[in-house]
């Protein structure tokens, strides 16, 4: 197993976007959820990028929808999660999982002081 | 009270500038970014929504610079080497012809201030004309990625001045540097203007094909 088959922050952070959107995740969708759910303001340029990285890794694909003319006559680019990247995030899942085990977090710093 | 703003557009440079560094692959973005201004303009007013769209535009232009030479890293490369090639190869070439006229005439001899001038910022402006030439042709050469190749060339130019610019203020000529400085950044901007003037024509010619 090497380094490659785990997710980076970021990119956990918009797999498990995508799969809470279900067939309603695109860049707008999935931009909010992280934005709303970690409350950090995130660029639609960063959702992308790391988006087009994971469809080159096979974890996500990606269609076009219809343009709209409220888009300036653009489509909408959905994604999916694919079961190479749930076995990703699963297996990331488990090993931050497994790291956390046992350990107290709370008052932990003021401890070290 | 929200002012409801319907006719509410993004902001132009940040659109332009976000449009600059996609790439055709990035359209929804593009479109992405509409919809949620609209969005936002509507419920919280136009200001608000236009401050968020420069937000974006200047968050995303580095990931879609990153994203752009990840695409296609080898050609970006090939053409940022032959345009550092054309800088070693041409850039003094107009100064020498400057030069050689400047002394064919005995400027130095009847004009001295003109002479100054022309040996001085003269041939600095030259060197910005040339650098916007330069972008040109980097963007004419790297096909759809011509911010891409053309900001990589300002980054390789940027560390090599950085680094001599260490070399001579670790020797004492700092005094120089200073006034070079203000005319390499001309030359970086120019060359970038260059290679954004080829972008935005391209893109109009390929709007008014699908246009018809």
């Amino acid at each position: 197993m090497s380094s490659r088959d785990y997710l980076g922050e970021f990119e956990h952070l918009i797999v498990l976007a995508v799969l809470r959107l279900a067939d309603q995740a695109y860049g707008v969708t999935v931009r909010q959820e992280i934005q709303n759910r970690t409350r950090r303001e995130v660029s639609i340029g960063a959702v992308y990028a790391t988006l087009d990285r994971l469809e080159a890794k096979g974890y996500v694909k990606s269609c076009l929808g219809d343009p709209t003319p409220e888009r300036g006559g653009r489509s909408k680019r959905f994604f999916a999660v694919t079961t190479k990247g749930v076995t990703a995030v699963n297996r990331t899942q488990r090993a931050l999982e497994s790291m956390n085990e046992g350990l107290e977090l709370a008052g932990a710093i003021d401890d070290c002081a | 009270m929200t002012v409801h703003d319907d006719r509410a557009k993004p902001p132009c440079i940040a659109a332009w500038l976000i449009v600059l560094f996609a790439s055709a692959e990035d359209e929804s973005l593009l479109g992405d970014l509409l919809e949620e201004f609209s969005e936002l303009a509507s419920t919280s007013g136009a200001a608000v929504a236009r401050r968020w769209y420069w937000r974006q535009a200047l968050q995303s232009t580095p990931h879609l610079f990153v994203n752009g030479f990840r695409s296609a890293p080898w050609s970006t490369t090939a053409v940022v080497v032959a345009g550092y090639l054309l800088i070693k190869v041409l850039f003094p070439l107009p100064e020498k012809a400057l030069f050689a006229v400047l002394h064919r005439y005995r400027v130095f001899d009847r004009h001295f201030n003109v002479y100054v001038f022309f040996a001085t910022d003269g041939a600095a402006m030259v060197h910005v004309l040339m650098s916007m030439l330069l972008g040109c042709f980097v963007g004419l050469t790297a096909s759809k990625r011509e911010m891409i190749a053309a900001t990589t060339l300002v980054l390789v130019l940027l560390g090599m001045t950085g680094a001599a610019s260490v070399a001579w203020v670790t020797r004492g000529n700092s005094s120089m540097l200073w006034s070079m400085l203000p005319w390499n950044l001309a030359d970086w901007l120019a060359m970038l203007a260059g290679a954004a003037i080829i972008r935005s024509h391209r893109l109009a010619a390929s709007t008014a094909t699908l246009g018809r």
